[in-house]
Formats: C-alpha cells, sequence, structure tokens
C-alpha cells in the first residue's frame, strides 16, 4: 500500500504540514481547556467560592482530555514511524 | 509481512456510494434537508433579532423544546460510542457491520445537541461568561466538560478505525485525493502500523465508556441536583443513562435501515444484526420501564405534597395523553414487536424504534417541563406552548443530523471496509482458538 505515491515535493510538505497542524490543535485544545479550568478555579478563590469543587472537576476533566490527545499523538508519530523504508519499498 | 492486508478491490458495494456519481435521490434528499436546516437558520436569525419572546417559554417555564431537544440529542449520541465500545470490548464478532454507523451517529449528534443550550441562552454572546467567569461547582459547567472530552473522545474514537479505509480510498480515488491523503496520515498497512492502531483503538474503546455514562450522569445532574418536584431524585444518573443507550439503539436501527435499503447493503446488514440488536433494545425496554415505576413509585410512596402535584399533574393532569404515550411508545409496543422472534423481524424492529424514538423525545418533554409549571414557590402558573421557532429549530436539528449522516456517506465507507475482510480473514480461526480457551481441556473431559 503506497503513502503518497503521486504528488510533487510541494504536495507532500503541504499534507505534512496539515497533519502535524492537526494535532497541534488537539493539544492546543487541551492547553486552551486546562487554561480555561484553571482561570475559573483562581475566579472561584477570588470570589470565597466552594474552591474544593472546582479542583474536583479539574482534576477528572484535564487528565481526560490530556489522554485523549496523548493516544493521538501516539498514533501520528507510531504510524510515522512504522512506515516502511524505500529500500523494504523495493 | 503484516498479518493482515485490506484489499481495495474487495467489497465493491462499499465504495460505490463514495466513487458514482451522486444519484437523483441523493440530491433531491440534500436539497430537502439543506432547505429544512436554512429555514431553521433563518428561525434562529430571527429569534437572535427579536429575542426569546418568539419562544413559547416564559416564568417559570424557562426550559422548553431546546433543553428537550439538548437531552433527547445527547441521549442518541450514546448509541454510538458506547455500543461500538461494549462490542468491541466483548468481541462480539456481528458488531463488524455496525461499529462504524453507530460511532457516525455519536460525533453528529453530540455536535448538534451540544449546540442546543447555547440557542437557548437566547444571546450568544452570553457563553463568553462561561469561559470568564463561569462556576466550576455548577452542574451546568460539568456539562460543558464532559461533553466536550465526550466530543473529542468520539471523534477520535471514530478517526481511528478508519484509517485503513481512507488508505483505501486513496488507492482507488482520484476524487478528494489530497483529503485522503491528509487523513490517512502515512498508512501503509505495515505490521507496526497494525500494532500501533489496534493498540491506539483498544486504548480508546475502555476510555470513552466512562466518558459516555459520565455525560449523561451529568446532564442528569442539571434537574437532580435542584430541590425542583419532580427532578430531585437519586436515580436520575444511571436512569438517564438507560434512556440514552434505549433511544441511541432506536436512533442506530433507523439508520441501518435506511442505508441497508439506500445503498444496498443487505448481504452486510444481515436479519441475524437486527435480531442480535433487537435483543438488547427489548432488555433495554425492560430496563427503562423498571426504572420509571422505581422513579415514580417513590415520589409516589413520599406522598410529599409538591411531588404528588407534580406526579399527577403528569399521570393524570395535562401531560397525561403524552405520558401514556411514552409509555406505550417505550413499553408496550417494543414488548410486542421484540419479545417474539418472528415478529422481531426488520419492518417491526423499524416500527419499534421509530416509537421508542418518539417515546423517549417524550420522556424528556414530561421530565423538563410539567415540574416548571408546577414551582414550590407562589409564582404565577405559565402553560408551555412550543413556538413555530423552537418547533422549526427542532425539525432543523433533525434535517441536520440526517444531512450531516449522508454527507459523511458520501465521503467515507458506512461499513467499515477493514473490519469485514479482517473477519473474513481471522476472525473464525480467532474465535475458534477463544472459544477453546473457554472450555476446559479435553483431557480433563476424559479424566
Amino acid at each position: 500500500m503506497p503513502e503518497l505515491a503521486h504528488g510533487g515535493r510541494w504536495y507532500r510538505r503541504k499534507i505534512h504540514a496539515l497533519q502535524v497542524l492537526s494535532i497541534v490543535l488537539m493539544w492546543g485544545f487541551l492547553a486552551g481547556t486546562a487554561s480555561w479550568m484553571f482561570n475559573l478555579v483562581r475566579v472561584s478563590r477570588s470570589l470565597g467560592d466552594a474552591l474544593t469543587a472546582s479542583v474536583g472537576i479539574s482534576l477528572v476533566a484535564v487528565p481526560a482530555y490530556t489522554l485523549v490527545a496523548s493516544v493521538l499523538t501516539y498514533v501520528f508519530f507510531g504510524l510515522r514511524r512504522g512506515r516502511r523504508r524505500p529500500e523494504e519499498e523495493e | 509481512m503484516p498479518r493482515f492486508e485490506p484489499s481495495s478491490t474487495q467489497d465493491e458495494v462499499l465504495f460505490r456510494p463514495i466513487e458514482q456519481p451522486a444519484s437523483r435521490n441523493f440530491q433531491l434528499a440534500v436539497v430537502a434537508l439543506g432547505s429544512i436546516v436554512l429555514f431553521a437558520v433563518f428561525m434562529y436569525v430571527r429569534q437572535l433579532v427579536r429575542g426569546l419572546a418568539v419562544t413559547g417559554m416564559m416564568q417559570p417555564v424557562t426550559w422548553g423544546f431546546y433543553i428537550i431537544s439538548f437531552v433527547f440529542f445527547i441521549g442518541i449520541s450514546h448509541a454510538g460510542t458506547l455500543i461500538s465500545a461494549i462490542l468491541r470490548i466483548t468481541q462480539a464478532e456481528w458488531r463488524r457491520p455496525i461499529t462504524r454507523m453507530a460511532e457516525v451517529i455519536t460525533a453528529i449528534v453530540l455536535a448538534i445537541g451540544g449546540l442546543h443550550p447555547i440557542i437557548d441562552m437566547g444571546r450568544p454572546d452570553r457563553l463568553l461568561n462561561v469561559f470568564l467567569s463561569g462556576r466550576l461547582q455548577s452542574p451546568l459547567l460539568w456539562d460543558v466538560a464532559s461533553i466536550t472530552a465526550y466530543f473529542a473522545g468520539s471523534t477520535v474514537y471514530l478517526f481511528l478505525p478508519l484509517i485503513p479505509d481512507v488508505a483505501l480510498l486513496r488507492e482507488r480515488n482520484k476524487k478528494h485525493r489530497w483529503l485522503y491523503d491528509f487523513l490517512s496520515w502515512g498508512w501503509q498497512g505495515t505490521e507496526r502500523q497494525w500494532q500501533v492502531l489496534h493498540r491506539a483503538i483498544n486504548i480508546m474503546m475502555i476510555v470513552v465508556v466512562p466518558i459516555a455514562v459520565s455525560v449523561h450522569t451529568v446532564i442528569s445532574y442539571i434537574f437532580a441536583m435542584t430541590l425542583q418536584a419532580g427532578w430531585h431524585s437519586t436515580i436520575f444518573g444511571p436512569y438517564f443513562v438507560v434512556g440514552a443507550i434505549f433511544s441511541g439503539i432506536a436512533a442506530l436501527f433507523v439508520a441501518m435501515i435506511a442505508f441497508r435499503s439506500a445503498f444496498g447493503l443487505q448481504a452486510y446488514l444481515k436479519p441475524v444484526h437486527f435480531q442480535q440488536l433487537g435483543k438488547l433494545l427489548l432488555a433495554m425496554s425492560v430496563l427503562w420501564t423498571y426504572f420509571t415505576f422505581c422513579e415514580y413509585l417513590t415520589g409516589f410512596y413520599g406522598s410529599e405534597p409538591a411531588e404528588m402535584k407534580t406526579l399527577l399533574y403528569k399521570t393524570g393532569g395535562r401531560y397525561a395523553p403524552l405520558f401514556w404515550t411514552m409509555v406505550i411508545c417505550n413499553f408496550v409496543v417494543p414488548l410486542a414487536l421484540l419479545s417474539h422472534r418472528k415478529l422481531r423481524t426488520i419492518p417491526g424492529i423499524l416500527a419499534a424504534s421509530i416509537a421508542v424514538l418518539i417515546g423517549m423525545w417524550l420522556e424528556r418533554l414530561i421530565i423538563v417541563v410539567p415540574s416548571l409549571e408546577n414551582p414550590r414557590m407562589p409564582f404565577l402558573t405559565h402553560l408551555y406552548f412550543p413556538s413555530l421557532t423552537e418547533i422549526s429549530l427542532f425539525a432543523g436539528a433533525a434535517a441536520l443530523f440526517a444531512l450531516g449522516f449522508i454527507v459523511f456517506a458520501k465521503f467515507f465507507p458506512i461499513v467499515s471496509v477493514w473490519e469485514i475482510q479482517e473477519g473474513r480473514a481471522l476472525a473464525l480461526q480467532e474465535t475458534e482458538e477463544r472459544v477453546s480457551s473457554y472450555l476446559p481441556d479435553e483431557e480433563v473431559a476424559r479424566a
């Protein structure tokens, strides 16, 4: 099964850049969510609100996002490393 | 050498909808569904200009069709990832033609369901307040966190098993080549790549189960955490999860039957698949009835005045016709059509599934509105009637779901090609070995 058998060098680079971007976006989403939760914990502390509830929710939610992003990243790099070498293709 | 290599020249029928020009029926469906969606967008813009006064909501009934649809659509999303994950975990071999459709339902419906609280806000700019100064101790914010986690998880869970099929499409197609190149992530089908993919799918199928269960539990908390009569219940979490799986299986059946007929998938979606999943729908119907009975019995036995007022309002008052229709749709019809093998035919299952979808939508209505129409405080009671805007937006959401599904089917196989081929090549031997491993050794039997 070939990979990008057609298309010039620029085409391949563009596709590769888009693939890297999709992983970066996933981690950006995770960073955004984590900073949102951190902000809400800060707000709850400054208002003297129930801080433990906010911290508790964050401690559950952030690792769940991290796990999903990690699995996606593992697949991305795993598939790259698992490709055939050019001499194997011949 | 990889232990299995899918072929792009087999199972032609699964590639046909993608590669052949759009049929007249497909075009008509897209135009019809697109028109409904556009009308809903127009009605939403009108609501933005005129405010929530165009809806039927008014104090004390501040949640109506939008929140009912939100709970209903998020419930349907359980069809996908949860059912697919459970079937994969239990290694149910009949899952192979079903999982892809189930996973697609989740991704599309979650996106649509998630929009409803924003529509309900009236002013979408208020969403910014959730990010800037929301209260994480509010169940509404738990919803935001769990639904986004579920959406991320189920999108990844849909994408991973799609990679080998996208690579097959990359080999076959000149059309949309860049899309398939982008999404195949350099897939060549080497042994190492298969190992990575299987490991990731195995992790995700475990991870998505607790996330999916937590999502609908948390959705039930937006009701159960209040002291409102009819809502303040400890079994609301599991009751909502059971209802979600129940409606999800029904939606999956409707999708399976529609695509089976439209794409000629009779050889892939066989009566045996409907029989097996039909038993699960029947089991969920009985479980849902048990939970409903428990929920209402507890309220009735306690005889707390506010609780009794709401209960009688639902079962014998203004909502009685809807309540008893719900019972017929969710219990009587599935029991009649699914409990006997001879009646558990594809038309019978379709009728039961449509009844369940109607019944579960009514269940959401009966949970949300009657409790609000009977407040504990002596407010002037307002009777809720949905406006044209709310009905149009519900129709638009349903049309968007169908449109999303058929557009997906135009780009990707609706049945997982590699899983079918893997089943043919490997599953028979693997299943034999697995079953042998469950049983005592022959030497033990002889002794």
